[in-house]
């Protein structure tokens, strides 16, 4: 490998690395909140009603994370500005 | 993980100047990419607690839910901001 070569395969295993903790933590994420709201009680098997919850649930999930990141890098690039001025 | 060859000792010699600057500058944004992401992550737990109140019915947030996550995510910075201004003004009349 070359000093490009080089570069260019710390650059994919970083973000490779990077892409997977993030996943890591948003499935957890999901899996205890979805858990916690969709089988309050549970029974000897997953009900057909809890699953489908669980499927919403992680639906809705990853919308409020967008949402929340969305909402997050507005205002960080809002109170950058602030700063500037 | 990928099944390339991981980067050696060895390898690290070869980088040039001009590729360990654009490596240090990678370097810094991921790390930027990465905190907020990780913030994303505890502000989302903690919003969905205060805005998704009632049972699940759709995958889709509803208008409440959608606004109650952005104003949760604003009003948390606010605090956020207020709490560092108070422990600075602290700061300066005790240290």
């Amino acid at each position: 490998m070359d000093s490009e070569g080089v570069k260019q395969a710390i650059i994919r295993q970083t973000r490779e690395a990077n892409a997977q903790s993030n996943a890591r933590l948003l499935i957890e994420g999901i899996n205890n909140t979805c858990f916690d709201k969709c089988v309050p009680k549970p029974g000897s098997s997953l009900s057909s009603s809890e699953n489908s919850c669980a499927l919403q649930c992680m639906e809705k999930y990853l919308a409020a994370w967008n949402e929340v990141n969305r909402t997050y890098i507005r205002r960080i690039q809002h109170e950058v500005g602030n700063q500037q001025n | 993980m990928s099944s390339e060859l991981t980067v050696s000792q060895a390898d690290l010699d070869k980088l040039n100047d001009k590729d360990r600057a654009e490596l240090r500058q990678f370097f810094a944004n991921e790390e930027q990419r990465t905190k907020i992401q990780s913030q994303t992550h505890a502000l989302t737990e903690v919003c969905w607690k205060k805005c998704v109140t009632s049972n699940i019915k759709s995958g889709a947030l509803d208008k409440n839910e959608q606004s109650c996550l952005a104003n949760c995510v604003d009003r948390f910075m606010d605090v956020n901001i207020a709490t560092m201004r108070a422990l600075a003004a602290l700061g300066g009349r005790h240290v």
